[in-house]
């Protein structure tokens, strides 16, 4: 799992996930961020990455 | 339209066919007998290691509390048997009425409300004689078995027989059993305990199970209509016929369809099972207009349990005594099957003193893996078919969405991954693991019926000429319980094992690839069978 910085433009890409939950309920944002989780894992393609990328999501908990 | 005063028709049930209870030896003249196998157990995996016994020539009694066959009536229990489990019965000589009776499919699809969001065609990866399923009633596959025994071993399944007690010792067991002619007692060298679910005998030895429930609750509907479907499975995740739960739809023999409906896990089992509410149902589903009569109507929820050790000195344990998976995929039934098939040419060889006792133990160590593997396959389906909590719907919502628009979400909807030959791991017999091989074409014959010729390996020696391939039979094969043959580089069978010119492919009698030995020398033959069947190195 790759932790240095990937994304090029990191706060277009915030701004992009942000402007797409807008006007969206709490469930349909919910929605919209698991089918994000499914095309980005699908665009990963790595078996251990996405289940680094998933304990570390989980570690990040408060 | 749904009319409250519909009748809801049943067709007659099912004649099934009894045996007769026969006076054994034992009670006839007193006398205690001592057999080199005794299973307890007529269902699919006691009977299937029966017939393979049988056709080994090993002596083997079947005791069995009932004298016919299926459970509570025509309840058809499993109905979807596969590639492997074909094959082991075309060896077994049932195929074929197995073939004329039942139905033949390989195309499975899965909706989500009116949409199809993923289809598979199993044919498309098929090289087998045999198709990747036919569906058959339980009861019937147990009639042929039944039959096939009666030829080859007349009297060999003792009806009307419950075991009381097995006392389990390191060289047998002696059976304590209960007949309507009396109780006696008979002795095995080994002992197969093939009961099912609710073993009394494994109980008894207090073995660990780690049995789980699942509160999943579904209910079928055994019927028969006059509605051209189409000849494949289909599988709803969210049906719009049935409050948005899951649906199953496949067909079986003599017309019958077996339509398996979700309920609300707080469903009364008794209530959604009445006629008229599993009638409603139908109706859902069938449209008001398609005359329809029930065959059986069932409720169910599944569990699963797994037995730590298939081996207590000299018994052994086979089919749903051993492992219980939920009954997505068919890997209950052919499971059950393939255990069988795997202990019945180890139990005849080592019978016969050409394999070290020792190698009963690696039925243990690959029809355990194989079961971790499908109790592991079949907890995800069930995961997916019934979310716990908001966030998992809210996932295979996801999945569901984008699988309408995205090939690759597609393979995420589980509806049941379809029982596969499980790969067996590495082990002392086999330290590259050991691998199915289908029963393709070989030279005017195949991989099935070259096994059928006898309880021995088939070495196939790519690239060699035929005369070759004789002088090393004529060595090695008159030691050894194998057979060496010539095997053609350009044909589909070799291409099929991606072997190479020189090298020995060694097939086992349950048709699973032992060894690839390469280069073939027969020394490096010799010791790579020596080392299969559990025998010491020679020296």
């Amino acid at each position: 799992m790759k932790t240095d910085l990937q994304i090029p433009d990191p706060d277009g890409f915030y701004e992009a996930w942000v402007a797409a939950h807008e006007g969206l309920s709490d469930s349909e944002s919910a929605d919209l961020d698991a089918r994000l989780v499914l095309l980005l894992a699908n665009q990963v393609g790595d078996m251990q990455v996405l289940l680094d990328c998933i304990a570390a999501a989980r570690g990040a908990r408060r | 339209m749904t009319s409250t005063a519909e009748v809801w028709k049943f067709a007659p049930a099912y004649e099934l066919p009894s045996w007769p209870f026969v006076v054994p030896p034992e009670l006839a003249t007193g006398e205690r007998r001592r057999h080199p196998v005794v299973i307890a157990g007529g269902g699919l995996a006691g009977l299937t290691l029966a017939c393979d016994l049988a056709l080994r020539g090993i002596a083997v009694v079947v005791l069995d509390e009932d004298d016919t066959v299926g459970v509570r009536g025509a309840s058809s229990r499993g109905i979807c048997y596969a590639q492997k489990s074909l094959e082991i019965f075309d060896r077994l000589g049932i195929y074929e009425r197995i073939r004329a009776k039942g139905i033949t499919w390989s195309v499975g699809r899965t909706f989500s409300g009116a949409d199809e969001i993923y289809s598979f065609n199993l044919k498309d990866e098929s090289l087998s004689e045999q198709p990747p399923f036919i569906n058959l009633q339980q009861f019937y596959l147990e009639w042929f078995l039944v039959e096939r025994i009666g030829e080859l071993a007349p009297g060999a399944i003792r009806w009307k027989t419950k075991v009381l007690h097995v006392e389990h010792g390191s060289d047998g067991a002696a059976i304590d059993v209960e007949t309507p002619a009396g109780r006696y007692s008979l002795e095995a060298e080994w002992f197969v305990d093939a009961t099912g679910a609710n073993s009394r005998i494994r109980d008894e030895l207090g073995l660990p199970a780690h049995a789980s429930r699942h509160t999943d609750r579904w209910c079928i509907s055994d019927v028969r209509f006059k509605k051209p479907f189409a000849v494949e499975r289909w599988t709803w995740i969210d049906a719009p016929f049935n409050e948005g739960r899951g649906v199953w739809q496949h067909l079986m023999a003599d017309a019958v369809w077996r339509l398996d409906y979700q309920m609300d896990e707080h469903a009364d089992p008794d209530s959604i099972s009445r006629p008229e509410v599993a009638g409603a149902r139908l109706r859902e589903q069938l449209g008001a207009d398609v005359e329809f009569e029930f065959v059986w109507i069932g409720p169910y929820q599944y569990r699963d349990h797994l037995l730590d050790t298939f081996r207590v000195g000299r018994t052994i344990f086979i089919g749903d005594a051993a492992h219980v998976v939920c009954p997505f995929g068919a890997r209950g039934g052919n499971n059950g099957i393939q255990d069988a098939a795997n202990l019945g040419w180890k139990l005849a060889l080592v019978l016969s003193g050409e394999a070290g006792e020792s190698l009963v133990d690696s039925y243990q160590h690959e029809r355990h893996a194989a079961a971790v593997e499908n109790l592991r396959i079949t907890s995800r389906t069930a995961r997916f078919l019934a979310p716990r909590s908001a966030a998992e719907h809210r996932m295979r919502r996801a999945v569901v969405d984008l699988a309408r628009r995205h090939e690759f979400a597609r393979r995420l909807a589980n509806t049941g991954r379809m029982a596969q030959p499980n790969d067996y791991p590495p082990s002392p017999w086999a330290p590259s693991g050991a691998r199915s091989l289908q029963n393709v074409a070989v030279d005017g014959t195949s991989v099935v019926r070259l096994l059928a010729e006898g309880t021995r390996f088939i070495g196939l020696w790519v690239g060699a000429s035929a005369e070759e391939a004789q002088a090393l039979n004529d060595d090695i094969g008159a030691r050894l319980p194998i057979a060496i043959r010539a095997l053609d580089p350009n044909s589909a069978l070799a291409r099929h094992l991606g072997a190479g010119a020189g090298s020995v492919i060694l097939v086992r009698p349950d048709a699973y690839v032992a060894a690839r030995i390469d280069p073939a020398t027969p020394a490096a033959i010799e010791s790579t069978l020596r080392r299969a069947l559990s025998l010491e190195p020679t020296s």
